[in-house]
């Protein structure tokens, strides 16, 4: 036995080392790490009930809020001026970077109508291009941006968190969806940051200019860009190349013509979605007081040309955004 | 060696041709009986009697009324079955166009606020002193996509005798891509004084040239190299394929873009006696929608509109727009009418209606090139063939 004496005390020196050495372990900005940035005391992130390897943890009494930052639902008005500040704030900042990034989904189908967030939306989505989101994740990582507000005491603090699974372009790592957020620290509301990346399944059959996003949404380079510049919620912002065709294709004709949706009208004088009634604005904000895996995109042609409500999506579907006539050559 | 009793061997040592030995006419020879041939009593396909009926009845109709008996029934039947499969459904289709196109849908497209775009011009009204009036020979010439065809819009600026002071030219947009000399398009126009809108390959190109000069890339991090920026946007552009815009892009010159991103999205020409009330737009226009609130995408792309709910698209699935557009425009009060003036679809081609004039013939493929001479009370379209510069 005196040749194996050497292997033993290379593995006695190894678990010694080990110990000295700090455990390497996946990145995690859980609840307590974030002690003084956010103001209140109890987590009520959804983490336990999660699968070990998903990053961002939704709260446990609503899908589209951080329970690290939050304690419940806000009211309707209350949501409305948060998800405003949260858009703009969330413009300036990465125009400040210079990260190209646009909005998509029903932020596109609010700035269609009237270049605002609809009233009724609980979520804002954005979609980045690949270099941009390396860069967010290079230097802009767990940075805190402070804004002072109109109206707002003190302003208020927002956080950029980058999923360290953004590097995982596949579809299949269904638990990392979102690649980053961009989240608002008194409420905990947040914005979905996803990655528009090249399509490598589409490009190994040969086919150019397809990109996808790991929530399977597919796309045409030429629809997205060029980019066109453009208004929302009061700032510059970014609009896919081919926004119509883009919107047609996800919600269907009849969600740029119906006037009426969720409880509310689209007031032509104004320019507004106006609530119906006032009366409803407690039922709208605790409508879905459940706890998703996801925050859930629209499924294809979701709700007859639905608005931007939650609607579950069999998570197996590919949604791809190619409006028919997209490959002729005019 | 004999045949039928002629020793053909002797026969033809002679002189005497063979024909001269065959005896009468009967040159059928049988093998059978002749009783193999005689026709059984029981055997008929109609009954004798009732054969005996039809032909004492058919005798007395003209063999001439029962031909056009045969050929009214074979007609007959030839109407009702292309009436069931082809004419019946296209006749039901139309009729269901026309419902639509009558029924206004509860929710109207276009009550949204109007998409719009810094660095895009939505609408513009031409200069009115290049409207053609009275007796002064004025005439306005409008041509169709040129796709950088410079020696075609030359030949057929000629043959229409071009004259700066008395013509003014109007390009109804794709002036550039695919075709070999894009800048040479654009100055020829711009020295001509030409009016041209925002066609969807201008769109793209004015688009990429922004995003260039703005380096939408990120800055460079605290401990890398300055130019990090720039080669990542080339790297990029290149794999994702669009640097073909990109390098059309740089083939313009300064003064050459910003005279493309003047170019509006509609431009309203104005009033010609006997011609109409003139818009000139790259694909189309939705009907019942003011000017300034038509979506910009959908006026350089559109080519049919869902009847359902008005909604436009580049698809060709739904009605053509413009026959929407002439069926609404033939609805308004006469003041009201509007005709429009556009290019953009090569492959339906010239197609002149009442309100509507489309004139892309498909230049740069080996098509013709399109001009529209407007003269008061008078409109004339001439074209000049194409060289094939792509497939």
């Amino acid at each position: 036995m005196v040749f194996l004496q050497p292997v033993v005390i290379a593995l006695a020196l190894f678990s010694f080392l080990s110990e000295a050495l700090p455990a390497l372990q996946p990145r995690d900005a859980d609840f307590a790490s974030l002690r003084g940035l956010t103001t209140v005391s109890r987590d009520r992130s959804g983490k336990k009930g999660d699968p070990v390897d998903k990053y961002f943890h939704e709260s446990t009494f609503h899908p589209h809020y951080d329970g690290r930052f939050a304690q419940r639902v806000v009211s309707y008005d209350t949501r409305r001026t948060h998800l405003t500040h949260l858009m703009q704030t969330y413009l300036k900042t990465m125009h400040g970077i210079r990260a190209e990034t646009w909005i998509m989904h029903g932020s596109l189908l609010g700035w269609w109508w009237n270049r605002k967030i609809m009233p009724w939306d609980s979520d804002v989505d954005v979609q980045i291009s690949e270099q941009s989101m390396t860069f967010l994740a290079d230097f802009y990582n767990m940075t805190v941006h402070h804004y002072d507000l109109p109206g707002v005491k003190g302003g208020r603090n927002y956080l950029l968190e980058v999923n360290p699974h953004y590097k995982n372009g596949s579809t299949d790592d269904r638990l990392n969806v979102i690649d980053a957020r961009w989240i608002d620290t008194e409420t905990g509301l947040f914005i979905d940051i996803t990655t528009l990346r090249r399509n490598e399944t589409a490009e190994a059959l040969g086919l150019k200019g397809h990109m996808m996003c790991k929530d399977k949404h597919h796309y045409l380079h030429k629809d997205i860009f060029p980019l066109r510049d453009s208004v929302f919620e009061s700032m510059p912002v970014k609009i896919p190349f081919a926004y119509s065709q883009l919107l047609e294709e996800e919600y269907g004709p009849r969600a740029l013509t119906r006037t009426e949706f969720e409880h509310h009208h689209f007031d032509t004088k104004k320019m507004e979605w106006v609530l119906m009634d006032t009366n409803e604005k407690n039922l709208i904000i605790d409508e879905r007081p459940f706890r998703g895996a996801k925050p859930h995109r629209l499924g294809p042609g979701g709700s007859g040309g639905g608005g931007t409500s939650i609607n579950l999506r069999d998570p197996d579907t590919e949604v791809m955004h190619v409006p028919g006539s997209a490959l002729e050559i005019s | 060696m004999s045949y039928r009793g002629i020793d053909v061997k002797a026969a033809t040592a002679t002189d005497r041709p063979l024909i001269d030995y065959i005896n009468g006419d009967n040159l059928d020879v049988s093998d059978e009986e002749d009783g193999f041939y005689s026709k059984d009593d029981d055997d008929y396909v109609i009954h004798p009697k009732w054969k005996a009926m039809i032909n004492r009845t058919s005798n007395r109709v003209p063999r001439r009324l029962q031909r056009y008996f045969v050929i009214y029934v074979g007609l007959l039947i030839f109407t009702y079955i292309s009436w069931k499969t082809y004419l019946g459904p296209r006749w039901e289709a139309n009729r269901q166009e026309l419902r639509d196109m009558d029924d206004t849908p509860k929710t109207l497209y276009g009550t949204n606020m109007r998409p719009d775009f810094t660095d895009m011009i939505q609408l513009k009204t031409m200069d009115e002193k290049h409207l053609p009036k009275g007796t002064e020979g004025k005439r306005l010439i409008v041509v169709g996509d040129l796709h950088g065809c410079k020696e075609e819009l030359e030949a057929l600026l000629k043959k229409v005798d071009f004259n700066k002071e008395n013509d003014h030219l109007i390009a109804t947009g794709d002036m550039i891509a695919k075709g070999p000399d894009s800048p040479g398009v654009i100055s020829l126009l711009m020295s001509l004084g030409a009016s041209a809108v925002r066609g969807n390959h201008e769109d793209r190109t004015l688009l990429s040239i922004a995003e260039q000069s703005a380096h939408h890339a990120p800055l460079p991090g605290p401990e890398e190299p300055t130019d990090r920026a720039s080669d990542f946007l080339d790297e990029e552009s290149f794999s994702h394929g669009d640097y073909k815009v990109r390098a059309l892009s740089k083939q313009f010159s300064k003064k050459q873009i910003h005279w493309l991103s003047q170019c509006p999205v509609i431009l309203r020409v104005g009033p010609v006696t006997g011609v109409g009330n003139l818009i000139v737009v790259h694909a189309g226009l939705v009907p019942g929608i003011p000017l300034e609130r038509q979506d910009p995408f959908q006026v350089m792309n559109m080519r049919t509109i869902d009847l359902k709910t008005r909604v436009p698209s580049e698809g060709r699935e739904g009605t053509p727009w413009e026959r929407f557009w002439n069926y609404q425009m033939k609805k308004l009060p006469v003041h009201e009418r509007q005709t429009v003036i556009y290019g953009h679809d090569r492959k339906r081609g010239k197609r002149i209606e009442k309100y509507s004039k489309g004139l892309d013939t498909g230049c740069v493929g080996g098509g013709k090139l399109t001009a529209m001479i407007i003269e008061p009370g008078k409109e004339k379209l001439v074209s000049v063939k194409c060289k094939t510069y792509i497939q």
